[in-house]
């Protein structure tokens, strides 16, 4: 065996806190490693070509690259050695970068680190066996998760490349937090005039089926052919009949349901379709206020639905989808105000939240349009907007900016001005964000030209005073405190993962960070791809993010999924289990234990009963080698063997 | 329990088994010795005394035939196991139980007796084992030298069987009791317990036998304790090796060892080879509220999860 | 080893590849600084760690066993953490009776966006070990 060593200086981050020259000289003392150099940047074209070179040269069969992690260039390398002509897997890496160079300031104690480190990388490329990828056929059909403008930007461009899409949304219509919004910055185009042709779009698409109302019940299976079970919720209305017409709404008696949409701003009917734009454009009853389910008695709408829709018997309906991969659209949620009680919200009626704004501010909202207060629908005057409720707040465990707020509450000061022309704005803000094209222009404008006053600082309290509102705050720039009386207070609120949004993650196998956001790749290289193959993310699901960005995650996560359906067939990994039939005693506890049913009986010519591995199943994490006593089921790439040559490489006393 | 009666019932099961196993005498007096029972006329070899002490039920697993197998109490746990871990065909045994009133431990008997040749040995209805050597009688209290197992039965009656020789036993130990050997050695401080066990293991000459009479060691010829692939232990007859050999033997069987007591009965060298099994089993019970081979119904531990753990609390450093 | 300098000790970590071992590299990107003593040997899930492997690095030299995985739920894999947590908790209460610290073993979660976790976590049981000293006083290295 003739073993390769090939030491990354990567500039100075590496060279800079390991002696790389050292560890290259004490490498060559390891028993079966050929030849050991170190190098500027392993990575570059020229570095790739050394190794490829001293393969040739030296008649090197297995090569340890000691560089940066593996999550980051292992595929790079494994490429390299097998244009060289070594089977891919004859590559380890030494993550000398992460996990030494980076995190320990003591040169001497770094480099005997990696010289270890390495050693052990040697230990196991020389127990490592040459593996070959199998070929499968995939199912060029996507699921999207999540009907907002992200998601449906994905599937319509998935679509549009020939896709089947199936696009699943838990509420009752698509359309997402845009379709509430009133104008969207820094156009002030109108929010739902740019939306509603995608969502007719959607409706329409002849390739996207719309599973609305419905949310994912489980998923099972591999990048390329998943099996998906999505619960279609009762609605209790047969959306084959209902055509939409609204006759149910208008005679519900039971006028005190929650406005899902509006965000309580106004309650509305308990059947009913949530808004005029909504797709599908159905009904829907909700049974927590119908009279028919909280009474027993009722069946208004059932007698005066004229295509006899209503089904008051309907049960949730699981429904399985064959897909080969998924995008993640699910979106965010906002943190509830009663997170901050100095701020009253919740118990003054006239603090409300941004998004509630929005609803106000909507020509189809619940007040048509016209901004009023909820206590007593009178206009206010004086409207004061509180940026950063939550966010940027590390004892909400919110330690992250929201994104977005601050350019809303610019365009809602805007807005407030053209409906009350005699109204006055105030802004308690901790920074001005607002990065992208035309976005500061249009916060100055809402300064300059709409006469919003700006006050740099944090609102400490808010209490009753008469009808008014007293906004009690910090001016940071003059050092005064200040004190606003308002008619209304509007908090923006900070951004939070989607309710249910771990539940989702843990379904799809995918990682999400202490918020709930869901982890991407590599957070500059690989933004909308996962660490699991076949699933990839748009939009907010992945952390707080304006419109213009969520769309082009929904076309970058479409793109992804075209590239990935442009073959017929996907290489497997082949660092999946495999069954020694000669020691294997056919107890089957790999069996029990097996997370994805990838194991088999098999019975052999003689009789004999051993374990079988089905390797299209098999996802290669090795719980059933770690429970076989004897040995006889070994995960490739990382079996007994490989793993004890590295704790024989570091522990030998 | 009545050896006719005993007898009885293994000519019955005789005629829908291809074979029963029994224990009949062996070597010498003291010694019993399992006996494979194919045809009518040797059922009166079969014997029943406190010597049989084999756990019989060990051979099932290597049998593809219909067996008729005589089962202590005890030895009924491994049946129990067997069924859990999918390891045996239920409808092809069937177990004749014996409600038990205690073994002997052969190896205390030959050291009350110095090792000295065996010329007879005979029980009293009082609970004394009378043994007979060149140098006259010993008279000692079956309590006195029976095997520790026995000292905290809580099965005397088999906790699984078809046919049952005699009249079922209540067990009169105290359940709190059955691990307290084990929580006393825990009490000890690290220094005292690695001491111990590097004395014990010390000994220990990797002659396999333990894990050869274990009936819960499946891997029979596959162990990796004699592998390259994979190469867990190397061939050294140091105490490293020795060690991990013990606790790879300890943890494969965790949350499975019956506590049959066969692995210290084999060892000549007489390691204490059941306490680290038994200290796995006294976690298993706190942890999972589990118990080896009780409920042919259950799962053990070590092959399944919850995914809350209501008894597995986060360590903090 | 001759490596190992006077001041430090011997602690080897299992870290799954999904969660903890991009944690540590999380770590290293944002230069979290760490103690040097630990090696880490990369495996795929939580549950590829065969407690064997605790033993065999404690019984060969190691002073200290770390091992990582994805939090509860969040297994790459669904269930492989799961089946991990009973065995280290089995293998965690087990080391005490055989004498050796159970303080030398220790098993957590650690996403891959948890760096600082990380660095708490190599930090603390690294002190630890310290703490304890090491496991082997080198009598058996002449066997």
């Amino acid at each position: 065996m003739r073993v390769g060593v090939f030491i990354c200086h990567c500039g100075s981050n590496i060279a800079g806190t390991v002696d790389v020259a050292r560890a290259a000289a004490e490498l060559r003392k390891v028993p079966g490693v050929a030849f050991a150099t170190n190098y500027m940047y392993t990575c570059s074209e020229p570095g790739q070509d050394e190794i490829k070179q001293a393969i040739k040269r030296e008649n090197l069969d297995r090569i340890v690259v000691a560089a940066c992690s593996p999550r980051m260039h292992e595929l790079t390398f494994r490429r390299t050695i097998e244009k060289a002509g070594l089977n891919r897997y004859f590559l380890e890496m030494a993550n000398i970068r992460e996990h030494i160079s980076w995190v320990g300031l003591d040169k001497e104690a770094n480099t005997i680190k990696a010289i270890e480190t390495i050693k052990m990388a040697v230990a196991k490329v020389m127990q490592n066996k040459p593996l070959y990828s199998s070929s499968f056929k995939i199912n060029k059909r996507v699921l999207v998760i999540g009907g907002g403008v992200a998601g449906m930007q994905a599937a319509l461009d998935c679509g549009d490349g020939g896709l089947e899409v199936v696009l699943v949304e838990k509420s009752p219509s698509v359309g997402g937090m845009m379709a509430r919004l009133d104008k969207t910055f820094p156009t002030i185009d109108c929010s739902i005039c740019i939306l509603g042709p995608k969502m007719v779009d959607v409706a329409q698409h002849d390739k996207i089926k719309l599973y609305a109302y419905s949310e994912i019940e489980d998923i099972k299976g591999y990048v390329g052919n998943y099996e998906v079970k999505i619960r279609k919720k009762a609605t209790y209305v047969d959306w084959t009949k209902c055509t939409g017409c609204g006759l149910c709404m208008e005679k519900c008696p039971s006028k005190n349901s929650y406005d899902y949409f509006n965000f309580g701003v106004a309650p509305t009917k308990a059947i009913n379709i949530p808004f005029p734009q909504a797709i599908p454009k159905k009904a829907k009853i909700d049974p927590d206020f119908c009279r028919q389910f909280t009474k027993g008695k009722c069946g208004v709408c059932a007698k005066i639905c004229p295509t006899g829709a209503i089904n008051y018997e309907m049960q949730d309906e699981i429904v399985t989808e064959e897909v080969g991969a998924i995008v993640v659209a699910s979106g965010y949620g906002l943190i509830d105000m009663d997170k901050f009680p100095e701020y009253g919200g919740g118990r003054y009626p006239d603090v409300i939240t941004g998004i509630q704004y929005e609803r106000l501010l909507n020509a189809s909202g619940p007040t048509e349009g016209h901004i009023v207060r909820p206590s007593d629908h009178t206009e206010p005057k004086t409207v004061v907007f509180v940026s950063c409720a939550g966010s940027r707040d590390k004892s909400l465990g919110i330690p992250y900016c929201s994104n977005f707020c601050c350019m809303y509450i610019a365009k809602q000061a805007i807005l407030t001005k053209d409906h009350i022309p005699d109204s006055q704005s105030y802004v308690f803000y901790m920074d001005i964000r607002s990065p992208g094209k035309g976005y500061d222009e249009f916060t100055r404008r809402a300064q300059e030209d709409y006469g919003a006053k700006y006050v740099r600082g944090r609102v400490s309290r808010i209490y009753p005073k008469g009808k008014k509102l007293v906004v009690v705050g910090a001016d940071t720039l003059l050092g005064t405190q200040v004190e606003v009386e308002a008619d209304l207070v509007v908090l923006a609120t900070a951004v939070t993962a989607a309710p249910g949004a771990a539940q989702l993650a843990e379904k799809l196998h995918i990682s999400y960070d202490t918020f709930g956001f869901y982890v991407e790749s590599h957070p500059k290289l690989r933004p909308v791809e996962t660490n699991t193959s076949g699933v990839f993310l748009a939009g907010a699901a992945q952390g707080p993010k304006d419109i213009p960005a969520s769309v082009g995650q929904g076309s970058a996560a479409a793109a992804k999924v075209l590239a990935l359906f442009s073959k017929d067939m996907l290489e497997s990994d082949p660092a999946v289990a495999k069954v020694n039939e000669n020691t294997c005693v056919g107890c089957l506890k790999c069996k029990l234990t097996c997370p994805f049913g990838a194991i088999q009986e098999k019975e052999l010519r003689g009789g004999k009963i051993v374990a079988s591995v089905i390797e299209t199943v098999c996802a290669g994490c090795g719980v059933c080698t770690s429970t076989c006593p004897c040995g006889a089921i070994q995960l490739s790439h990382f079996t007994d063997n490989q793993l004890l040559a590295e704790v024989n490489a570091i522990c030998q006393k | 329990m009545s050896l006719d009666k005993l007898k009885q019932i293994i000519t019955d099961v005789m005629k829908e088994v291809d074979v029963v196993i029994g224990y009949k005498q062996g070597f010498d007096p003291l010694h019993a010795t399992p006996c494979f029972i194919t045809k009518p006329e040797q059922v009166d070899q079969v014997i029943w005394n406190p010597l049989c002490v084999q756990n019989l039920a060990s051979y099932l697993t290597s049998l593809k035939k219909k067996v008729g197998v005589i089962v202590k109490g005890c030895d009924s746990r491994t049946i129990v196991q067997f069924m859990q871990e999918g390891l045996i065909d239920r409808s092809k045994v069937v177990v004749i139980g014996i409600p038990c009133t205690g073994v002997v431990s052969v190896r205390k008997v030959l050291e009350k007796v110095k090792h000295e040749p065996i010329e007879e040995v005979k029980f009293s209805d009082d609970g004394m084992v009378i043994v007979k050597t060149p140098s006259g009688e010993t008279k000692m209290a079956l309590s006195e030298v029976a095997p520790d197992k026995c000292e905290t039965c809580q099965y005397p009656t088999p906790v699984l069987y078809d046919h049952l020789a005699g009249e079922p036993i209540t067990s009169t130990k105290d359940p709190q009791s059955v691990f307290k050997d084990i929580e006393e050695f825990d009490k000890k401080s690290l220094e005292e317990k690695k001491a111990y066990w590097e004395k014990e293991f010390d000994r220990c000459i990797r002659c396999y036998a333990c894990r050869n009479a274990c009936p819960m060691c499946v891997c029979q010829d596959s162990c990796i304790a004699e592998s390259r692939e994979p190469h867990w232990v190397s061939q050294k007859s140091n105490l490293t090796e020795k060690m991990m050999f013990h606790m790879i033997h300890a943890l494969h069987l965790a949350g499975r060892c019956v506590e049959c007591g066969e692995c210290e009965r084999a060892c000549p060298m007489g390691i204490p080879v059941n306490k680290l099994k038994r200290k796995i089993n006294s976690d298993m019970k706190v942890l999972f509220g589990y118990e080896p081979g009780v409920k042919p119904e259950d799962k053990p531990p070590m092959f399944t999860f919850s995914v809350e753990e209501k008894n597995i609390e986060e360590h903090k450093l | 080893m001759s490596e190992v300098g006077p001041k430090e000790l011997r602690i080897v970590g299992f870290l799954c590849n999904w969660c903890s071992y991009g944690g540590a590299d999380t770590a290293g990107v944002s230069r979290f600084k760490q103690p040097t003593d630990l090696r880490i040997i990369r495996v795929p899930c939580s549950g590829r760690v065969d407690p064997l492997f605790v033993v065999k690095a404690l019984l060969n030299g190691a002073d200290g066993v770390l091992v990582s995985g994805c939090h509860p739920r969040d297994c790459h894999y669904s269930d492989g953490n799961f089946y991990a947590r009973r065995r280290l908790e089995m293998l965690k209460r087990l080391l005490p009776f055989l004498g050796i610290d159970d303080k030398r073993f220790h098993y957590t979660w650690i996403s891959a966006s948890e760096g600082q976790r990380w660095q708490q976590t190599v930090t603390d049981f690294t002190k630890q070990i310290h703490k304890l000293g090491p496991l082997h006083s080198g009598k058996e290295a002449q066997q």
